[in-house]
């Protein structure tokens, strides 16, 4: 044997020692997926931190029905396709149940793939109704859906604002497009017509060219359904550009980033978003073990990835059972006590109250509008 | 509104051009497509914001004056050609005269190890760029004109008057010339054909590190991923000018800009793209080899 041959399997063996991790006999796997990297890091980096805190609490106690619970991470790069290739793979891994996927156009796709393996999955964050429309039995959402969101954005428009000139783009995703129609046809019943509608693309740069065009119908209010990186670009190149419209978007905005990146641009924008977690009593250990643990704020759905895990883990506790059918139907006629107060799921799997509160950005904050 | 999406589609074409030069020279060079070219614009950016926070945090010069932008960008254009060229050392060098898939593939590499090296080391979330130019501008009758506009243009134009000097009237400029129409031959008569590919890097990567600053300024806005759909828009600009042709990058990105802000404007924002991409392919079938770009027939 020549010593590069020798150096070779020595390398080898060190990198399949070092590598290699030595599965744990008889662990509790929990699918946890999202956009883990790629420019929808960020969003990731919320249900996993969540999700996080929550499995060590469990193993802490003891684990779960005797054994140690560990997390199977699914990076879906909110790339519908990838989001398919991780469902499929938790699936034959025999995840016992999945928290995920962060987007839309990822939860909905994947969600038929554990139905057909009867896996159960609780999506933190997606909120296009098409999630839980489809009448599949493992769905739950722990969040909102986008036509109450929809509705309480134009309600806002409408009545509080008193505007009737609305301009509304989207950035062509299930979550964006979806937020934007439910808003449009909240709108129409109003007897609202859009003065301008159309999409943008997620990742570009520039939207000087979209915004000058909608410059020129003189919108009072410029509804947006997207996220925050698109967001940001929008109101700071809406008024450079000079146009004077109130800005209004989603839960997809509600970053903190949306205010330091876009800075004065951002004040006076509206956001639709759930009430204020800081004021919930229940959040606050979970907000405090973040801060302990990460060093960061809770970010938007952190503390609902924490919650989504939590009942996803209780279930099996309660039922005793890795059986999706047993666990769907605990979690559907229990009322769960959650560091979000009181969530109890419908016959669909969306939660029954999801209370829709608008946010406004004042001096750098966003603040809960009354 | 002709005016506006005029000004915004030749702000956002020269800032194209200033990236597809880097594609352009390294292509007519050594017939490769460096697909890590955007990565190198995206750490421009980075260390443009990376000198702004050291200056602020060290208290030595303003971080809005004049000198501190100028600094950014000296910092910028030395780091990013300090990359280019080790690019060139470590990834392609040791694979020339392999087959011309090989460095391709490397270069694909370096562009995946970049960008996850900045999202490691810097974090996956946005980061805010200053404006060092916030809130000037000048108002025309029915456009607005803004003085970071002004100053993209300027610069770009600025760096490009010096490419053509630089090509047309130095020795370098020369070999570089010579290299690119033949490199045996140019071997042959004495000239460092090692050193020439090292100085078309530099240059194309300093051109994209001060693209990664003014466009860092333009948005207000980075990410570790911009460097990819850049990459991409202004890979098409240097094909539809004639890749290889220095004058054919510029104008490919110039009409780029133009077709996209154009066709956002007056018929879909949402097929912004379709419509550059469309024009390309129509250039593509009645000029195969690009708007600028020579007759292969000829060639041979």
């Amino acid at each position: 044997m020549r010593w590069s041959q020798v150096w070779f399997l020595i390398a080898g063996v060190v990198i399949v020692l070092g590598t290699g991790k030595v599965p744990e006999a008889d662990a509790m796997k929990l699918g946890v997926a999202g956009p883990l990297t790629g420019d929808q890091g960020a969003f990731g980096q919320e249900i996993k931190n969540g999700t996080l805190i929550a499995v060590e609490e469990w193993n802490a106690k003891g684990g779960l029905l005797g054994k140690k619970i560990e997390i199977v991470w699914g990076d879906d790069q909110h790339d519908p396709k990838q989001a398919v290739a991780v469902a499929n793979k938790f699936v034959n891994e025999g995840v016992v149940g999945v928290i995920g996927h962060f987007n839309s156009s990822c939860s909905i796709p994947a969600s038929t793939i554990y139905h057909d393996g009867k896996v159960i999955q609780i999506t933190p964050a997606s909120t296009n109704p098409q999630f839980t429309e489809r009448g599949l039995w493992n769905v739950f959402r722990a969040c909102g859906r986008d036509d109450q969101q929809g509705s309480v954005a134009a309600a806002f428009i409408v009545k509080k604002l008193r505007k009737s000139r609305v301009a509304v783009l989207h950035d062509k995703t299930t979550y964006g497009q979806g937020l934007a129609d439910e808003t449009v046809k909240a709108l129409e019943r109003t007897k609202v017509k859009p003065v301008y509608y159309g999409g943008i693309t997620q990742g570009d740069k520039d939207y000087r060219p979209v915004l000058t065009a909608v410059k020129q119908k003189n919108p009072e209010v410029l509804f947006y359904g997207g996220i925050h990186p698109e967001a940001i670009l929008l109101t700071k190149q809406m008024r450079e550009l000079g146009m004077k419209a109130a800005f209004v978007s989603g839960d997809g905005v509600w970053q903190k980033e949306y205010i330091e990146i876009a800075g004065k641009a951002a004040e006076g924008a509206f956001v639709t978003f759930t009430p204020d977690q800081m004021k919930i009593k229940e959040a606050h250990g979970v907000i405090r073990r973040h801060k302990e643990k990460f060093g960061s704020d809770v970010g938007a759905y952190t503390v609902y990835s924490y919650v989504a895990a939590n009942i996803l883990l209780d279930a099996i506790a309660a039922t005793k059972s890795t059986e999706g059918t047993k666990i769907a139907d605990h979690i559907r006629k229990t009322k769960w006590n959650t560091a979000l107060g009181t969530i109890q799921f419908d016959k669909k799997g969306d939660v029954l109250v999801s209370p829709y509160v608008v946010w406004e950005v004042r001096d750098g904050k966003f603040v809960e509008l009354p | 509104m002709l005016l506006q999406q005029l000004i915004n589609g030749l702000t956002l074409g020269s800032v194209y051009a200033l990236i597809a030069l880097g594609y352009t020279m390294v292509y007519g060079i050594i017939e490769l497509i460096n697909f890590a070219h955007g990565e190198i614009y995206m750490l421009g950016a980075y260390m443009g914001i990376v000198t702004f926070g050291l200056l602020s945090t060290l208290h030595l010069i303003s971080p809005d004056s004049v000198v501190a932008l100028l600094l950014m960008m000296v910092v910028a254009m030395l780091f990013c050609g300090a990359c280019g060229v080790t690019m060139e050392r470590v990834a392609y060098r040791p694979l020339r005269g392999a087959s011309r898939l090989s460095p391709l593939i490397s270069a694909l590499g370096v562009s995946i190890f970049l960008q996850n090296f900045v999202m490691l080391a810097q974090g996956p979330r946005d980061k805010g760029f200053p404006n060092l130019f916030a809130g000037g501008g000048i108002d025309l009758p029915g456009a607005r004109i803004s003085a970071i506009q002004i100053f993209i243009m300027a610069t770009s134009v600025m760096m490009m008057i010096g490419l053509q000097l630089l090509v047309h009237r130095t020795k370098i400029g020369k070999a570089m010339r010579a290299t690119a129409q033949d490199m045996q031959m140019a071997c042959m008569v004495g000239i460092n054909v090692d050193r020439v590919i090292s100085v078309t890097f530099l240059v194309g990567s300093i051109l994209a590190g001060v693209a990664g600053i003014l466009v860092g300024m333009y948005y207000g806005l980075i990410n570790f991923f911009i460097g990819y759909i850049a990459g991409i828009k202004a890979f098409t600009a240097a094909v539809l000018g004639g890749i290889g042709k220095i004058q054919g990058a510029m104008l490919g990105g110039l009409l780029l800009g133009l077709i996209e802000s154009l066709g956002a404007g007056y018929i879909s924002s949402e097929y912004k793209d379709v419509f550059a991409f469309a024009i390309l392919i129509v250039v593509l079938i009645f000029r195969p080899s690009g708007l600028l770009g020579e007759d292969i027939s000829k060639r041979v």
